[in-house]
């Protein structure tokens, strides 16, 4: 799914046009339904959103919806459509949404857009004033990266919230709340360096660490609501590898920038998060302890190849708790994911196995937390995230170390 | 009489040679091991093959390097052996070298198939230790270790056929031992524990899709 696949009328088209301002992306798989009989529901949004703007931008638009191609019938706004055809049987979803991210780009520095616009989440959150939102920071005030900020309730966006955002936190200095977006908004220089620093690997887990490592103005806005596909249970393990795997990568291409890095500050924000739908739903942690439980009894051995002595032992000690009184602590937590980084990096274990051997261990993070926070109100979550944040500031030097001496005695 | 023993003279510096032979390959075997020893544990050589996946078990003191120091000396002790023969008569070692070489590619054979069955086992049984632990098997580790026995058999068969032991009683004992435990299997769960296994499959079944229905949690 690379830029060949662009059909030859739509190239002429872009050619035609002399260059454009703006490539936005629309990279959610599109259901007939959502097509109308001119060709898509994705043209009106985007007209929306352009009519937002101050300048009328000449844009292209590509869409990932594979099947139905999409045609622009008003010449009134300068829109080039591109679909690319459909994945092969052996993608997942992941690998699919990373590869049309690499189409986006790759289009917009072949025609030397001065801004990108990614839009991944499904259609029913995602609306015109996400891609203006989007846009607006890079064209107007010279922002390079625009992240998304989502209105979120406190179980949702987990992965990001244990691992991914207080990670990039602690290892870049920047409080990023969504650093693998997916919604994002770039400069056409920083989409030009994430393509020289990212050639093959995920341009995802690269937008933020890039914009770290270069001279890069990031900021984020405020989107909203997004709303979320349901979890496939059964294959958590693949989502946790699909996404972990190109995050340690990055952690790696990057060891020279955040090993010199602390503290972190804030960004910019704009917008305000609008309001929450009342979260009165419970969560049943029981299926989640009896998987920590599982892990701890039979994965020793294979964690035991990366993880130290102290933190098995802690791990024991946490699959002997009555489930009510299950706790992980915030330390044991940031040292486990710590310790698996340092694991894919070392080679310790074949990688595949290490990213999702941390299945249970996840899980039993979640149940911690759901427990923690169950009668929690937003402040008191948002509390709790930032003790886990600063968890993650306070133990890099005990990556760092393990870093630069992973054969020291550790215990 | 006196025949005898000038037939044991004449073979005499024949033993004296071999045994002089030994010596020196022995004290040859020694001095290379030592020096194999050490230089393999300067690149950490057993790190490094347990992270490649060799079993550190099937190494004598669980020590890779030891295996290889002892292989490289018995090796020189043999080559010793042959040099020390060679003083009775010439032709006899000649057709026990060409016998040996004949041989020696079935014996490379076997050990590539034992440490590839190896290497196979022990990853086949980690995939399958993960992945029946992330779909809460309760039984993760029988599978693993029945995955990795299997592997393991099969590769052992293998290599004894390829030594050229045993004929064709090993591939029937194989043939009956590989049979037998499917032959088990289908048994028990067709018979002895359908119920218990259709009842777990449910259980997992439920599982999967009540918390897709019910768990309000999101991950990205």
């Amino acid at each position: 799914m690379e830029l060949d696949a662009i059909a030859e009328p739509e190239l002429e088209r872009i050619a035609k046009l002399g260059g454009a301002d703006l490539v936005v992306g629309v990279l959610y798989p599109q259901r007939a339904e959502e097509t109308n009989g001119t060709g898509n529901a994705v043209l009106p949004m985007i007209r929306e959103a352009l009519a937002e703007l101050p300048k009328v931008a000449r844009t292209v638009v590509v869409c990932n919806n594979g099947a139905v191609p999409i045609t622009a019938d008003d010449e009134s706004l300068p829109v080039v459509s591109c679909s690319f055809a459909p994945p092969g049987p052996s993608e997942s979803l992941q690998q699919r949404v990373f590869s049309a991210y690499r189409t986006v780009l790759k289009t917009g520095e072949q025609i030397g857009a001065r801004g990108c616009a990614f839009i991944v989440s499904p259609s029913q959150s995602a609306t015109h004033h996400w891609i203006s939102r989007l846009l607006q920071p890079v064209l107007e005030l010279g922002f390079d990266l625009v992240a998304p900020r989502y209105t979120r309730h406190k179980m949702e966006g987990l992965l990001n919230r244990s691992i991914l955002a207080p990670l990039h936190r602690a290892l870049y200095g920047q409080q990023l709340h969504n650093p693998m977006g997916p919604d994002f908004g770039l400069s056409g220089k920083l989409a030009q360096r994430v393509l020289v620093q990212a050639p093959r690997s995920n341009p995802l887990a690269s937008m933020a660490s890039a914009a770290a490592s270069g001279a890069f103005q990031i900021c984020e806005t405020h989107l909203g609501a997004r709303i979320q596909e349901s979890t496939d249970w059964t294959n958590l393990s693949s989502l946790l590898a699909e996404v972990l795997g190109p995050v340690f990568l990055e952690i790696e291409k990057q060891a020279s920038l955040w090993q010199s890095l602390r503290g972190s500050r804030p960004l910019p924000a704009f917008g305000s998060s609008g309001p929450l739908s009342e979260d009165g739903q419970t969560v049943d942690t029981r299926p989640m302890i009896e998987s920590f439980h599982l892990g701890a009894q039979n994965l020793s051995d294979v964690w035991g190849l990366f993880l130290p002595p102290t933190t098995l032992l802690e791990l024991r000690k946490l699959s002997r708790l009555p489930a009510d009184q299950f706790r992980m602590p915030d330390e044991l937590w940031v040292r486990i994911v710590y310790d698996f980084a340092l694991g894919h990096r070392l080679r310790t274990v074949n990688r595949d196995h290490l990213l999702r051997s941390i299945t249970p261990l996840y899980l039993g993070w979640i149940a911690s937390y759901a427990l923690e926070m169950a009668a929690a109100g937003p402040l008191e979550v948002e509390s709790g995230l930032e003790r886990l944040s600063r968890a993650y500031e306070t133990n890099k030097a005990y990556l760092v170390s393990r870093w630069r001496w992973p054969d020291r005695f550790n215990p | 009489m006196i025949r005898m023993l000038s037939q044991l003279a004449s073979l005499l510096p024949g033993i004296i040679a071999l045994v002089a032979a030994l010596l020196v390959a022995a004290l040859f075997a020694w001095a290379l091991a030592i020096i194999l020893r050490r230089s393999l544990a300067g690149i950490d050589f057993d790190r490094r093959v347990v992270q490649a996946g060799f079993p550190a078990e099937w190494s004598p003191s669980k020590s890779p390097t030891l295996l290889v120091t002892r292989a490289v000396a018995w090796t020189v002790m043999l080559v010793g052996f042959l040099v020390g023969i060679s003083a009775f008569d010439l032709d006899l070692t000649s057709q026990l070298v060409a016998r040996l070489f004949n041989y020696l590619p079935n014996v490379l054979a076997a050990v590539v198939v034992l440490i590839a069955g190896g290497l196979i086992a022990r990853f086949l049984a980690r995939s399958v230790l993960i992945g029946a632990v992330n779909l809460n098997l309760q039984y993760a580790r029988l599978l693993s270790i029945g995955v990795k026995w299997l592997v393991t058999v099969l590769a052992v068969t293998i290599a004894i056929e390829h030594l050229g032991i045993g004929g064709g009683i090993i591939r029937l004992a194989f043939g009956i031992l590989f049979g037998g435990i499917v032959l088990a299997l289908a048994l028990a769960v067709g018979l002895g524990s359908k119920e218990l296994v259709s009842r777990s499959l449910d259980r997992e079944a439920n599982k999967a899709s009540t918390q897709n229905v019910q768990e309000p949690i999101g991950h990205l």
